[in-house]
């Protein structure tokens, strides 16, 4: 999978870094705030309240 | 091939072949001295690149015998070599992808943790500095007594003298996601602070700022000082369980428990109303009554009258789990109109915290 991303990726070494660290980055950032949040209450540790 | 070989190659003989050759080690070039040995070790290799541009020493003996070949060892692991892997079939290829992906998700989960134990500390703090500050604009312009509670904003602030002189959050009504993400939420409908009664807050006790991450640290008599727009109103930490019987004559009597008791009515039977009242608890998520004006007790058991002015304090047990609660009860002691004192430094040091 990853190879064959890599393989895809265009132009020489160093861009194809570049393109790598980028989307690396744009997937972590989409992690932490769209994903987790939305995921986050509706997991249950982190009920702090008696009801 | 030669049979130069050092005296520890022997391993590499089948037991049971003839023996190997007579062999010596090699005689040193003229003129320089044999490399030093520790006496009792067996003989090594000259070090270093062999100095071959000499006169060739003769020969040595066996030298020009028929070189013996041995068979490696069976299962013998110097001599082998990893043949080249053949290339991935669609089932490899199906495999690797497969092994990618597990390791993307554990990653994933990771970031998860986090997300959890760090980022939402971040996320929180801005809430909170927000909320902080709206909240000191409100008090800087309207002092009414009784605040109107808005679900989510903030309306009172919680200080903790010995968790540090800058502890402190704005207390949130309610204790949904959205309020807790801000900081400690009031139990909506339980009493007000300084209000006879149950005046309850939840928190969290991991991520999103942690407000309540060390509460099993706090002892009986530790104030915690509730600020409202008009007053500082002083709670002190009810009493453990292991303390109760021994309150008047044991931690009772010293002068920072002063205005804590047990909350026992000594003529009632089992100590009456408070029965179940204790500093500290530990209970099951479902045990709502915690909350409750008389905690534990139904939600008539006193009238409002003869209710104590407690203040509640919940938050997630153990750590990093969602198990059971963690109920810190503590009483009012004393209340001091803003008026009187400057800020929260000088009540500090007027009630001998700072």
């Amino acid at each position: 999978m990853y190879a064959w991303l890599w393989r895809k990726f265009p132009g020489p070494f160093a861009v194809k870094l570049t393109i790598a660290v980028v989307l690396a980055l744009g997937v972590v950032a989409l992690l932490m705030f769209v994903v987790f949040p939305w995921l986050e209450p509706r997991l249950w540790f982190n009920e702090v309240a008696v009801n | 091939m030669t049979t130069r070989e050092g005296p520890d190659d022997d391993r590499r003989r089948h037991p049971g072949q003839r023996p190997a050759p007579q062999r010596r080690p090699v005689p040193p070039p003229r003129g320089q001295l044999p490399p030093r040995q520790a006496p009792g070790q067996p003989p090594r290799r000259p070090q270093g690149p062999p100095p071959r541009r000499y006169t060739s020493p003769p020969p040595p003996p066996g030298a020009n015998e028929e070189t013996v070949v041995f068979a490696p060892v069976k299962g013998g692991t110097a001599t082998k070599e990893k043949p080249a892997p053949p290339p991935l079939g669609k089932g490899g290829v199906a495999i690797r992808t497969a092994g990618e992906i597990l390791i993307t998700l554990g990653l994933v989960v990771l970031l998860f943790m986090v997300y959890e134990l760090y980022v939402t500390d971040l996320f929180s703090a801005g809430k909170q500095s927000e909320a902080s500050d709206q909240l000191d604009g409100e008090w800087a312009h309207d002092r009414t007594l009784h605040p109107e509670l808005v679900d989510g904003k903030a309306f009172a602030r919680i200080h903790i003298p010995s968790f540090g002189v800058d502890y402190n959050f704005t207390i949130q009504e309610g204790t949904d996601d959205a309020s807790l993400e801000v900081g400690p939420g009031h139990y909506k409908g339980t009493a007000l602070p300084g209000e006879p009664g149950n005046f309850a807050v939840a928190g969290h006790r991991v991520g999103k700022g942690a407000p309540f991450n060390d509460l099993d640290n706090l002892s009986s008599c530790d104030q915690i000082v509730i600020e409202t727009s008009t007053d500082f109103y002083i709670y002190k930490v009810l009493p453990y369980d292991d303390e109760i019987e021994n309150w008047a004559g044991g931690k009772g009597a010293d002068p920072k428990c002063k205005g804590v008791s047990t909350l026992r009515d000594p003529n009632a039977e089992e100590g009456g109303a408070y029965s179940e009242t204790f500093g500290r608890k530990v209970v099951l998520p479902s045990q709502g009554t915690a909350v409750n004006p008389v905690p534990y007790k139904d939600a008539d058991a006193l009238p409002k009258a003869q209710q104590a002015a407690l203040l509640t304090l919940t938050t997630c047990h153990p750590q990093f789990s969602a198990k059971e609660r963690l109920i810190i009860t503590s009483v009012l002691t004393q209340q001091v109109p803003k008026d009187q004192v400057k800020d929260y430094g000088d009540l500090l040091s007027k009630i001998g915290e700072a």
